[in-house]
C-alpha cells in the first residue's frame, strides 16, 4: 500500500510528495529501531537489577550489608528525593517543548528545552556529590556499593549522553533542521529523556527505599 | 544535618506534587492520541508521575522500609 502511495508520488511527477511520503515511511521505522533500542537498554538495566536483587538476596544475610564489623549506612533518602525532582522536573520541561515545538512556538521551546539542559546537568552535578559522600564502601568495597556505583553509573552516563543529545537537538532546531512536521530527532529526543526519567524511578526505588 | 534533611524532604515533598500533577495533565492531554510514540510517550509520562508518589512517599518517610528511616 505505502509502496504504491510512493510509486503514485513519482510517476506523477510530484517530488515533493514522493519525498514525503518517503520521509512518513522511513519515520516509521526510525521510530521503530529507536523503540527497540531503548526496549534494548531496558534489558540491560534488567540484568544488572537483577543480579543486584540476586546478591542482595543470597550473598549477605543484613541489608546494608556488613563492611570491617560494622554495618553500612544506608544511603541519603532526603538528597535522593530532591535529586529526583530535578530530574523529573526535566522529563517535564523536555514535554513542553516538544508540545511547544509542535505547536510552533519557538521562544518557549528554546525556554524548555534549555531548562531540560539545565535540570539534565544539575541532577549530574547532585550525582556526583552523592558519589563522593556516600559511605558504602566505595565501588570495589562492598555489593551495596559495587550494585550502586555500576547501576547509577549506568545511568549517569546516559544522562550525560541525554544532555549531549538534547544540545545538539537544541542547535539543530535553530538551525532549521527541523520544521512544524519533520522533528522526527525531537520525538527520539523525548522519547529518550521520559526513558532516562523512568529507569531512575526504578532505580530509585531500589536503592533508597526497598 | 538533620534539620536539613527536614528542609530536604518537604521541598521534595512538594516539588514531587506541582511535577506529578504536570506530568498527569500532559498524559491527560495527550490520552486520545495515537502512535507508537504518543503510546510509548504515554506510557513513560504515566510512570514518572508513579515516581512522583515515590518521591512523595519517601519524602514524608510513610514506607515502612528504608524511606521511613
Amino acid at each position: 500500500m505505502s509502496v504504491s502511495i510512493a510509486k503514485q508520488g513519482h510517476t506523477t511527477g510530484g517530488s515533493l510528495v514522493h519525498d514525503e511520503v518517503i520521509y512518513q515511511e522511513t519515520r516509521d521505522m526510525r521510530l521503530l529501531g529507536f523503540v527497540l533500542f531503548l526496549i534494548s537498554d531496558v534489558v540491560l538495566f534488567s540484568a544488572f537489577i537483577f543480579a543486584y536483587l540476586y546478591l542482595r538476596n543470597t550473598v549477605t544475610p543484613v541489608w546494608p550489608p556488613m563492611l570491617d564489623g560494622k554495618q553500612l549506612p544506608r544511603l541519603d533518602v532526603a538528597f535522593a528525593c530532591v535529586n529526583s525532582c530535578v530530574l523529573f522536573g526535566s522529563g517535564v520541561t523536555m514535554h513542553y517543548a516538544m508540545e511547544s515545538w509542535k505547536h510552533a512556538k519557538k521562544t518557549a521551546f528554546n525556554g524548555w528545552i534549555l531548562s531540560t539542559i539545565v535540570l539534565g546537568a544539575l541532577f549530574l552535578c547532585g550525582q556526583g556529590y552523592e558519589y563522593t559522600h556516600a559511605k558504602i564502601g566505595g565501588w570495589s568495597g562492598s555489593i551495596f556499593g559495587a550494585s550502586f556505583f555500576t547501576l547509577t553509573g549506568m545511568h549517569g552516563f546516559h544522562v550525560f549522553v541525554g544532555v549531549i543529545y538534547l544540545l545538539v537537538l537544541w542547535w539543530q532546531a535553530n538551525k532549521g533542521v527541523y520544521d512544524q512536521t519533520h522533528y522526527f530527532g525531537l520525538t527520539a529526543g523525548t522519547l529518550y529523556w521520559h526513558f532516562v526519567d523512568v529507569i531512575w524511578v526504578a532505580l530509585f526505588f531500589l536503592f533508597y527505599l526497598f | 544535618m538533620e534539620a536539613l534533611g527536614g528542609t530536604e524532604r518537604v521541598f521534595s515533598g512538594i516539588v514531587a506534587v506541582v511535577i506529578g500533577v504536570f506530568a498527569l495533565i500532559a498524559l491527560k492531554n495527550d490520552w486520545k492520541t495515537t502512535g507508537l510514540d504518543n503510546n510509548v510517550t504515554k506510557l513513560l509520562l504515566g510512570l514518572m508521575a508513579f515516581g512522583c508518589v515515590l518521591v512523595l512517599v519517601a519524602s514524608f518517610g510513610l514506607l515502612p522500609v528504608g524511606g521511613g528511616t
